[in-house]
């Protein structure tokens, strides 16, 4: 359903300075993500990972000081949060709420459909969507039970986790954000939801992990690496950076940027 | 009775509204007394605690008299869910044998009311017809000035009946105070679906006064749904009194009405009974729902949970007023209230206030209430996989609703609420596919 190829600009980031509350959490990112690629945004706690998630999926009570976003050529920013979902860009929650009474199954029915009517297809035959959850289901190691349950409810904070990349997986997103997903996450759990992401890995879509440490990094391989740090990317690589924080810690890309 | 009665314009004309009611010159005498007492005390304002949030000033415009007897249409229920169970119907209050079932399962004994004052009566259910003059239970009092039409139903100890027994109470204009007297004696158990509705947009007042006992092991499952027209009145009061290891479930709907208040008097006077009380509200347009709870734990080990939900919308009003008190020696109670409420407009209110008064030991119980917007967080949940901000609205304002819906112990009860409740919302069809 899209004539994106590889390397064509998928999200450009341009000076980008964001309030909240009156106090700056971004302030100038830049950052270009190609079709095909899979960046990782890492950085201390604080740095702005989170708003910059946030921000790009649509959440309100950002304001934007300066800069642009565009996603597929198109001012991401002037777009509804469900607008920004419907074109293809997933954010996976690093909380996902549990929102008891709304059944888990339908909501993705009724996210994918709401995809497609964008596109101008029909609605999705109901036996076949079950089918297709079913197989992302296995993947992502679920139990049969998520079917029947509300949103996220009751959900351990791994099962939480998984059930995001399974939505990710049948939505199929464009750009997929992954806010901390591999957070609070044991071993297992970890390979898991990295086999998820990999399995989404095309030449028409591009990942952005947005995460704290690099060992989810040992199983999804980044093509690029960013340092966030003060609401600025200090700092960019390939995957041996990823390793190099991990190694040194944060600090001293902010003293090398002070220096510089 | 001229000086109190000028402020009183709606309680003036009852004198004349109680000659010819049913029970002869002993209950004329009664009522009689009952009025005296009434233009003493007055009716309630907001300035009495008990009447805080529940403004009575509508019924000042309105005739209180007893609507007289009027043939119902052919249709007027209608909008009422398929059901299995026999059917007992209320036309402002008195009982309408011709659109009643006539036979009712065996163990079920029933009595229209002015058959019953019109013959020599046991003590203990002549004291439960009397009237309770204390300060906050002034409507039991107005029933009272008009008693007269109603009933008593009985299920039999050990009986079990099922399907469920429907009462419906329809009102077609003017007043309306029914008094049922329900025993469900030792060992039995039954459940009973009441059903308040108005014909077309009837101007109507009903002040309906339920007295209920359950004897030692009684259980019984209670639904009210109130779907009240856009100019009716209705002021309930439900008093329940539980024996021991008795089992009292409550839920009540209000989706109707101009105002409805109900008032839920519980009294755990049996070891081991129990009370589980739920409610759901939605005051859209400009209605006001009230409800309050009185629960007395007054022996031990005995047990009440309220969940109670309210949603208010446009220039809709609500309240819960809940209060737990634990007696002295109502050891081990296991006591719970919830009470939470959502606004979904900026001149929609509900008050909440969940109390607690403890005077015993070793005790359990908790108490909490939220009154607030749809939560941000699922919102945006929502918003960010694709759902329009209409649908997602409303979509979780029907799963709020659902957490006291799904309570509904009778499915086709539990589906004509839902569809009630969707038929209120945007995108209903959408959410019809949530919760299938």
């Amino acid at each position: 359903m899209s004539s994106i190829v590889k390397g064509d600009p998928i999200l450009e980031i341009a000076d980008l300075a964001v309030e909240v509350q009156g106090r700056r959490i971004l302030d100038g990112v830049n950052l270009a993500v190609r079709a095909g690629e899979v960046h990782a945004i890492m950085g201390p706690n604080g740095a702005g990972k989170s708003t910059l998630s946030q921000l790009l999926a649509g959440r309100s009570g950002y304001e934007v000081k300066r800069g642009t976003v565009r996603y597929l050529g198109e001012d991401l920013l002037a777009l509804p949060a469900e607008e920004r979902a419907r074109r293809g860009l997933f954010l996976g929650f690093q909380y996902p709420v549990e929102i008891p009474g709304v059944n888990n199954v339908y909501l993705l029915k009724a996210a994918l459909n709401a995809q497609r009517r964008q596109h101008g297809l029909p609605e999705v035959d109901a036996f076949d969507f079950l089918g297709l959850v079913r197989d992302k289901m296995r993947l992502m190691q679920m139990d049969e039970s998520f079917l029947s349950r509300g949103v996220n409810e009751g959900f351990s904070g791994g099962e939480k986790k998984r059930n995001e990349i399974l939505q990710m997986l049948v939505l199929e997103p464009t750009l997929a954000i992954l806010d901390e997903t591999d957070s609070g996450l044991d071993i297992d759990a970890l390979k898991v939801v990295a086999s998820g992401v990999n399995s989404l890995r095309r030449d028409d879509r591009a990942v952005v992990l947005v995460t704290h440490y690099q060992r989810l990094l040992d199983h999804v391989v980044p093509d690029r690496v960013h340092v966030l740090v003060g609401g600025r990317i200090l700092k960019s690589g390939d995957r041996n950076l990823a390793l190099e924080l991990e190694r040194r810690g944060y600090d001293w890309v902010r003293h090398e940027a002070s220096a510089a | 009775m001229s000086a109190v009665a000028h402020s009183l314009p709606a309680l003036a004309g009852l004198g004349a509204a109680q000659a010819g009611l049913p029970g002869g010159p002993r209950w004329d005498e009664r009522r009689r007394a009952a009025l005296e007492r009434l233009v003493t005390l007055g009716l309630p304002t907001p300035r009495d605690e008990a009447w805080k949030y529940t403004n009575l000033r509508l019924l000042e415009r309105r005739d209180l008299a007893p609507a007289p007897p009027r043939p119902l249409p052919v249709g007027a229920l209608g909008a009422l869910p398929q059901h299995a169970g026999p059917m007992l119907v209320f036309v402002d209050g008195r009982f309408h044998p011709a659109l009643s079932s006539t036979t009712l399962p065996a163990g079920v004994g029933f009595t229209p009311l002015p058959t019953l004052l019109a013959g020599e009566l046991p003590a203990a259910l002549e004291a439960r017809l009397g009237a309770d003059d204390s300060l906050d239970e002034r409507l039991r009092l107005l029933n009272a000035v008009l008693l007269g039409e109603g009933a008593l139903l009985t299920v039999a100890a050990g009986r079990a009946t099922d399907p469920p027994l429907y009462l419906v109470h329809v009102a077609t204009g003017g007043g309306a105070y029914p008094r049922l007297v329900i025993s469900i004696e030792a060992g039995a158990a039954a459940r009973l679906v009441e059903y308040h509705l108005t014909l077309g947009e009837a101007d109507s007042v009903a002040v309906p006064v339920t007295d209920l006992v359950l004897g030692a092991g009684a259980r019984l499952e209670h639904y009210s749904v109130g779907l009240g027209g856009p100019r009716a009145i209705q002021l309930e009061d439900v008093t329940v009194r539980l024996d021991r290891d008795a089992a009292y479930h409550h839920l009540q709907v209000a989706l109707g009405a101009q105002l409805a208040r109900l008032d839920l008097r519980v009294r755990l006077e049996g070891r081991g009974s129990g009370a589980r009380l739920a409610g759901l509200f939605v005051a859209d347009r400009t209605r006001q729902l009230d409800i309050r709870t009185r629960i007395e734990h007054l022996a031990a080990h005995t047990s009440s949970d309220q969940v109670y939900r309210g949603v208010a919308n446009d220039r809709g009003r609500g309240s819960y007023d809940g209060m737990v008190i634990v007696h002295p020696g109502a050891i081990k109670t296991d006591s719970r209230q919830s009470s939470r409420n959502l606004l979904l407009g900026p001149h929609a209110s509900i008050d909440a206030r969940p109390q607690l008064e403890i005077k015993a030991d070793d005790v359990k119980c908790s108490h909490g209430a939220t009154t607030g917007a749809l939560d941000e967080q699922m919102l945006f949940y929502l918003l960010s996989r694709g759902l329009d901000r209409d649908t997602a609205r409303a979509l979780l304002t029907f799963a709020f609703a659902e957490d006291v819906i799904a309570k509904l112990g009778v499915p086709e009860l539990r589906r004509f609420v839902e569809e009630r409740v969707l038929g209120s919302l945007p995108a209903a069809q959408l959410i019809r596919e949530f919760i299938r």
